[in-house]
């Protein structure tokens, strides 16, 4: 075939990729083998890190399964009231940064609480402190098991109710048939969202850092934030390289592992009928009372602690009426460094949006619009950063840093979150377009177009719409971003999450839940209205 | 697909809300012939009193404009090793630590020779011989207790060492707090506690917290009623209302001075020494003062609540040896305590 514009463009969304992924994690993988310290993983404080980010991972992944798919059943598959009301709050937890929800959470259960208080002055001990492992594979629950619910709604919505009710017309109870029949069903799809939320909480940095560090619980995150930023061991650059090629190791098994699981997976053809609901009769309003207190403790709660710890003065101030005062917003409003930080981070996240929307259109279309060998493995590559922890992207790009001139700069920032939240623009592109058969471009080309031509005026004006969510989600996603802000900070180029975090850290509390506050007010209330909007 | 679009609307309106806030603090445009320039400060001061020195000094200086990066020392000294490492250093000036690692930072030719305008006015305990920096605050370590649950107060280091306290007090790490690092060292040098005062403190189970902001937290908030921190966070918390009380240990405190140098690499070496006059200033003191600060000159009187600099039992010890030994002690320091 004679070589055209199309198979230039092709060239060039290789070169980006290869800039963009491939690089920077040969880098990490080169440094590490290079120096080779991998015995370093065996030692003391590596090895301690590492046993305790695997745990935590894999016990807040069982969490997170155990607890999304309980309510995706209560919600979906029983005659519990205000089901909708509950869902939307119950998911609210993926709106709001962990970071965030770990400020919140120390007000509602940290040692001097309320709760942990009173329980003190009754009982002489606290009830129970968030400080620490427990506190960490807590917090690391409630930020997952949406992600979790949100699999396992939508495998509950593809299992036939003729099956259920096939079990249920054979004198099972209702009980019976969805363990015997749907539970099984939901396998795979528990399976998945296992692996896929244990690998994502791996390698997180705000829960960590903020409820593990006080009880000296490190992971393998907060590891190497201490290395690179205080410098405690020599050669920090090459120390983290190696534990980021571990996680790298872990998150490819972790990908192997879903995919094998996914190819034992079988597809069912949903039926028509609606499911029949399970009635809970006169359990009815003890389940109803039971979910509506277990989510709203989940969601309302830290919320609650955000409100009081914005409106105290000074820590050991006893919340009264006459000690409220709303001078902390004044205050945080007014700070340069927050100000900087959300012009950081607004121009960061506007930037990765349309470096994303705009490469991912690329990739997308190419990928599913054209025929060549190498769509599959494009495609692969361009998504491969999902399935990493944030961490190994930061650090891949710090190590790569001062080859490429952009050490301490926010160019840097800018690189990383390309890299990690491409895929979202490329997925959201493929996705619908693989589906629509290629007769429109074929018309063009019968018609005179070149192959380029085709692409340009067909598939990605066919696009466009997806690539726009898709760079308004990345956008979204990294104007409230930390893991990689706070690794690849540099002088004047601090973003939202690095000021809200540098404040906790600095011991400005309250300070830190009034920021915290508004950016989870303003999540929550863009989930409110956007989900009016599309009723 | 309009979901996503509304998700983000929202957010960046609230966004661009909060930076127009932002605009409208800005420093007023004043007339000035001096040329703008643009000067980067390295410093461990709380974010808003570092906000606040800067606003003040643009009053003076609006042509400068003062790019801060704030972190606690040990992170700042580790930035500074690896923008050596990658080339020059970024920071204009430094404004952190303790004199051990500005005599190091000299000694490797680092630093501009620089003394202060008025020089004569200030503290001679604080000001480099050689003049590569300045001190510009005295920040004596103290011990700090939650008047709401300590009954008997610790009145000295040895105190802290009794049963009684066992998993009651709270301390900074020395990785991260310059301040920390320098009192592990001068305890070990102090023949009156060294290491088996400090071995015994380490059987109380401490619990090390990331810097002295959040030890005065903790202290305010009684999650550890007693804490061994810098002085003015206490002060500053029992202003604001936290039931927080300083006690000066009689075998004497500790201080650091927060010394300010100028890097010998920086390019805008005139607005450098006009921040450093600055700090040291009879106008920066006051506000250093203000702030709740110890001064380094004895004409801008002293912060409300605490006592005269003279009743303050002072340690002073060679600070050669400190420098030499500090390395050791942290080290000692995160074997005993971890």
């Amino acid at each position: 075939m004679r070589r055209d514009g199309a198979d230039a463009v092709r060239l060039v969304l290789w070169l980006i990729i290869a800039a963009l992924v491939l690089v920077p994690l040969v880098a990490i993988v080169v440094l590490a083998a290079g120096d080779n310290r991998f015995g370093l993983l065996l030692e003391g404080d590596v090895l301690e890190a590492g046993i305790n980010s695997i745990v935590s991972a894999l016990a807040s992944g069982l969490g997170a399964v155990l607890l999304g798919t309980a309510f995706a059943l209560l919600l979906e598959r029983t005659d519990l009231r205000g089901r909708r009301a509950l869902r939307l709050i119950a998911l609210s937890p993926l709106l709001v940064p962990p970071f965030v929800g770990a400020i919140a959470w120390i007000g509602v259960a940290g040692p001097v609480s309320p709760v942990n208080r009173a329980w003190s002055d009754a009982f002489g001990s606290p009830l129970w402190s968030i400080y620490g492992g427990d506190g960490v594979i807590f917090l690391l629950i409630v930020h997952s098991y949406p992600i979790a619910m949100l699999i396992v709604t939508a495998a509950l919505r593809r299992i036939p109710t003729d099956l259920e009710q096939a079990a249920r017309i054979s004198g099972a109870s209702a009980t019976g048939a969805l363990a015997t029949v749907t539970l099984p069903l939901l396998r795979p799809a528990m399976l998945s969202s296992f692996v896929l939320v244990s690998v994502g909480n791996l390698a997180d940095f705000g829960i960590p850092s903020i409820v593990g560090t006080p009880e000296q619980y490190v992971t393998l995150s907060t590891l190497v934030y201490r290395y690179i930023q205080s410098g405690t061991v020599d050669d920090p650059l090459s120390v983290v390289a190696t534990v980021g090629v571990v996680l790298l190791v872990l998150a490819i098994l972790g990908l192997v592992a879903d995919t094998v699981l996914g190819r034992r997976r079988w597809e069912l053809d949903a039926s028509t009928t609606p499911p029949a609901r399970l009635r809970l009769g006169r359990a009815r309003p003890l389940v109803g009372t039971l979910t509506w207190l277990v989510v709203s403790a989940l969601t309302v709660l830290p919320l609650l602690a955000l409100v009081s710890q914005s409106l105290l003065p000074a820590p050991g101030v006893p919340l009264t009426a006459e000690n409220v005062s709303l001078d902390n917003f004044s205050r945080v409003l007014s700070s340069p460094i927050v100000t900087e930080g959300a012009a950081n981070s607004l121009m960061l996240a506007v930037l990765a949006g349309l470096i994303c929307g705009i490469v991912g259109l690329a990739i997308g279309t190419v990928t599913t619009r054209t025929r060549a060998r190498d769509n599959a493995a494009l495609s692969a590559v361009a998504l491969f950063p999902q399935a990493i922890p944030g961490l190994v992207i930061a650090v891949a790009w710090l190590v790569i840093a001062p080859h490429i001139g952009l050490f301490n700069t926010p160019w840097l920032i800018l690189c990383a979150y390309v890299t990690s939240f491409l895929a979202l623009v490329v997925q959201s592109v493929a996705a619908p377009l693989r589906s629509i058969p290629l007769v429109a471009e074929e018309a063009a080309r019968i018609s005179g177009a070149t192959r380029l031509r085709a692409l340009f005026d067909i598939s990605w004006r066919l696009a466009l719409p997806a690539a726009l969510s898709g760079a308004v989600l990345v956008a979204l996603t990294a104007v409230r971003e930390l893991t990689l802000s706070v690794l690849l900070l540099s002088p004047g180029s601090q973003t939202l999450g690095v000021a809200i975090f540098n404040l906790q850290q600095a011991g400005a509390y309250n300070a830190a839940s009034t920021l915290s506050l508004l950016v989870t007010v303003v999540g929550l209330v863009g989930l409110g209205l956007a989900g009016r909007s599309t009723r | 697909m309009s979901r996503t679009a509304t998700y983000t609307a929202i957010p960046a309106l609230a966004l661009s809300a909060l930076l127009l806030a932002g605009c409208t603090s800005a420093a007023p445009e004043t007339e000035s012939s001096a040329e703008a320039s643009t000067l980067t400060v390295y410093t461990s001061e709380p974010q808003e009193k570092i906000d606040a020195m800067v606003e003040l000094f643009n009053e003076s200086h609006p042509e400068v404009t003062v790019e801060v990066f704030r972190a606690g020392t040990g992170d700042l000294t580790a930035r500074i090793e690896s923008e050596r490492a990658s080339g020059d250093v970024q920071a204009d000036v430094l404004l952190a630590a303790d004199s051990g690692t500005f005599e190091d930072y000299a000694a490797e030719d680092l630093l501009l020779e620089y003394s202060p305008a008025d020089v004569d006015a200030l503290n001679p305990d604080v000001v480099d011989p050689e003049g590569f920096y300045t001190g510009t605050r005295i920040i004596p370590t103290v011990i700090a207790y939650n008047t709401g649950l300590v009954d008997t107060p610790p009145t000295s280091w040895a105190d802290l060492t009794d049963a009684q306290y066992a998993d009651q007090i709270v301390m900074p790490n020395p990785d991260v707090s310059g301040a920390a690092a320098y009192n592990a060292a001068v305890w070990l040098d102090e023949p009156a506690l060294g290491e088996s005062w400090m071995t015994d403190l380490a059987a109380n189970n401490p619990v090390i917290a990331e810097s002295n902001g959040p030890v005065s937290q903790a202290v305010a908030s009684g999650t550890q009623p007693v804490g061994i921190v810098v002085d003015y966070l206490v002060r500053e918390l029992a202003a604001a209302g936290s039931p927080v009380e300083v006690a000066y240990p009689s075998e004497g405190v500790p201080y650091v001075s927060q010394p300010v140098g100028i890097f010998s690499a920086t390019d805008v070496p005139d607005a450098a020494e006009a921040f450093v006059d600055f700090l040291v200033s009879s106008e920066g003191q006051t506000l250093a003062v203000e702030q709740s600060y110890l001064p380094v000159r004895n004409d801008v009187g002293s912060p409300e609540g605490a006592p005269e600099l003279d009743d303050i039992e002072m340690l002073s010890p060679d600070l050669e040896t400190i420098r030499s030994t500090q390395d050791e002690a942290v080290a000692k320091f995160n074997e005993l305590f971890n």
